[in-house]
């Protein structure tokens, strides 16, 4: 049942990720979506925050809680006409909170044993990050994983990588997403699940205020979210956020990048709850269309 | 030394900022084809971020700090090959309505009593928020002068904007607040919602709400209409429905359809990739047009520390009112 509660202001209450339910990571189920906050980061980045992003995505995400609202009636992406239902994001939709904190050995020994765990339950899991590096300590736990990578510092030839920070004169961003496209169809095994991470650094600068590494020539949001949307319509044990620094000097009330990566978001996890949507400006569902 | 205090700028029979540096005049003082400036610094009716009530007052500075308005003296227009005007002979500011935080009804007639009397006089109220649910009294006041001005005489309306805001209710702020205003506009005697318009609507909304604006003859021109047709084309059809059968036109502005990677300075930002040019396209569409009544609302300046968000309303205002500002003599 969609949750029907009391009209809460959205601010208040229990924060989770959508206002969804909260679970043990022991009660995740197969092709759940479980949403775990990891909010550590390392030394690598110039300003100190990125551990606040969890905190910072969740407040966002709330905004986008319609499920949990009895007087909002259904989203409508209004580009595409596009009348979804959301019926079943309650149902599949979880958030798991966040991993204590101890030790940078022990942290990442937690978020590599829960990210199995969600993986070996059948689950798709949503970590917030926290700093990039801890990607890292993700996709070793997922060893039999694609890696998709959106923004960010390439690390691994093998990995299929989606408009990424320039390396020291290596390549710079495509923006040809058509040919993109076509080369990840050729790169994609589907016999094996994706890792995605997704680093805010993907966006072009002057959309987000609160990237530690800002970038010319990234990519707007309509291309991340057909993106994202395509990576979801395949089977993905992770999805990895990171690169947001909400405390960015002199920054903490502007709330750009949260709201940047959130409504990205929200296009995988519609196609990976299989809700048909594309991606803004695109019909795909003609008995779905709004006359 | 007493002789050089008369150089002071603003004089100092008038401190504090003005909207464009106007002068400071009483309600009773307009007339008619004349802006009068109603502030509404009231965030009393917003869900989640606020600031807006610092708006008005951020207008009024960034308006004055625009180099083009200093009493330096007239400056060129390279967009109407035209000289600007000082606000002096088009504009009266009649300060900030009496706001009442714990009041919804107080803080709605106070502002609707501003914008009645302005439009009674035959000027053209324009209303600076605060958030968006002041919008509502200001277009009440409004609506109700039209309807003792010229009874007979029907007005449309442009929302500019990157929401709906035509909720019924919108959880425990009830019936009245920044999600709501449209909705109460839309039951206003003089107007219907075959004439209403929103342009720049971005990301999601609520279908239903959507489904009962189109039902009654509504238009909604989304963010990805502006990228597609062009900000021009769509503010002309935008004008050409909102008109039918109107003779007046009420424009709210609200600043948080321009993409918040631009404007962060605001209550509920989306990412519409609206560029600020093409928003002030959007705008230029409307500068012939026949204004009744106009707001700008939703500008939040504790939410942008680079204080940018505010010289892009103020040239937003700069925009809509180039009837006004240039009307006087063509340079030769």
């Amino acid at each position: 049942m969609p949750l029907r509660s009391a009209p809460l202001p959205r601010m208040a209450g229990q924060l989770s990720f959508m206002r969804a339910q909260t679970k043990a990571i022991c009660d995740v189920r197969p092709g759940d979506l479980a949403v775990l906050g990891i909010p550590f980061e390392d030394t690598s980045a110039p300003y100190a925050g990125q551990s606040l992003a969890p905190r910072a995505l969740r407040e966002t995400s709330v905004y986008f809680g319609w499920h949990a609202n009895p007087q909002f009636s259904h989203p409508v992406d209004i580009d595409a006409r596009q009348d979804i239902s959301t019926d079943g994001l309650h149902e599949r939709l979880c958030d798991l909170g966040d991993i204590s904190l101890g030790s940078e050995d022990t942290c990442h020994a937690a978020l590599k044993s829960a990210t199995s765990q969600i993986s070996c339950n059948g689950a798709c899991g949503i970590i917030l990050g926290g700093s990039d590096p801890l990607s890292e300590t993700v996709s070793g736990a997922l060893p039999e994983c694609q890696t998709v990578q959106l923004g960010g510092t390439p690390s691994d030839t093998r990995d299929f990588h989606i408009a990424p920070l320039p390396n020291g004169g290596g390549t710079t961003c495509s923006l040809d997403t058509t040919a993109q496209l076509a080369a990840f169809s050729e790169w994609r095994d589907a016999s094996i699940p994706l890792f995605v991470r997704f680093d805010l650094s993907v966006f072009e600068t002057s959309l987000s205020a609160l990237c530690d590494r800002p970038r010319l020539g990234g990519l707007d949001l309509d291309t991340v979210m057909q993106w994202l949307s395509t990576l979801g319509q395949h089977e993905v044990s992770a999805i990895m956020l990171t690169g947001l620094n909400p405390n960015r000097p002199g920054m903490g009330v502007v709330k750009v990048g949260q709201r940047l990566m959130v409504t990205a978001l929200l296009a995988f996890i519609y196609a990976r709850l299989g809700f048909g949507i594309d991606h803004p400006g695109r019909l795909t569902s003609k008995e779905n269309v709004l006359t | 030394m007493t002789a050089a205090i008369t150089t002071f700028h603003p004089p100092l029979a008038q401190p504090g900022y003005r909207l464009f540096d106007g002068p400071l005049r009483d309600v009773t003082d307009a007339h008619a084809d004349q802006i009068g400036v109603v502030g509404m610094p009231s965030d009393w009716t917003h869900s989640s971020r606020l600031g807006t009530r610092f708006g008005p007052e951020a207008l009024r500075k960034a308006t004055t700090l625009l180099q083009s308005m200093r009493p330096q003296g007239a400056s060129f227009d390279p967009d109407t090959s035209r000289r600007t005007a000082s606000a002096t002979d088009w504009l009266i500011d009649c300060g900030d309505a009496e706001i009442t935080a714990q009041d919804v009804d107080a803080t709605t007639e106070a502002i609707a009593a501003m914008t009645e009397g302005l439009t009674i006089a035959g000027a053209i109220p324009l209303a600076l928020g605060g958030d968006h649910y002041n919008s509502y009294p200001a277009c009440l006041g409004y609506s109700r002068g039209l309807a003792k001005r010229a009874p007979n005489v029907r007005f449309g309306y442009i929302q500019i904007d990157g929401h709906l805001d035509f909720s019924d209710r919108l959880g425990a702020w009830g019936s009245h607040n920044h999600a709501t205003n449209a909705r109460r506009i839309s039951e206003l005697p003089n107007i219907d919602v075959s004439n209403m318009v929103w342009v720049g609507i971005a990301g999601w909304v609520d279908g239903g709400d959507l489904a009962l604006i189109e039902e009654q003859g509504g238009r909604v021109f989304s963010a990805g209409d502006v990228h597609k047709l062009g900000a021009a084309e769509v503010m002309r059809q935008a004008l050409a429905h909102a008109m039918q059968g109107c003779d007046e036109l009420y424009l709210s502005i609200d600043i948080d359809a321009m993409d918040a990677g631009y404007l962060p300075g605001t209550g509920s930002i989306v990412h519409s990739g609206i560029t600020p040019r093409q928003y002030y396209d959007l705008l230029d569409g409307l500068a012939e047009a026949p204004l009744g009544g106009l707001d700008i609302v939703e500008v939040s300046p504790p939410l942008d520390p680079s204080e940018r968000t505010e010289f892009l309303a103020a040239e937003m205002l700069f925009r809509v009112l180039r009837r006004f500002r240039t009307r006087s003599v063509a340079v030769a």
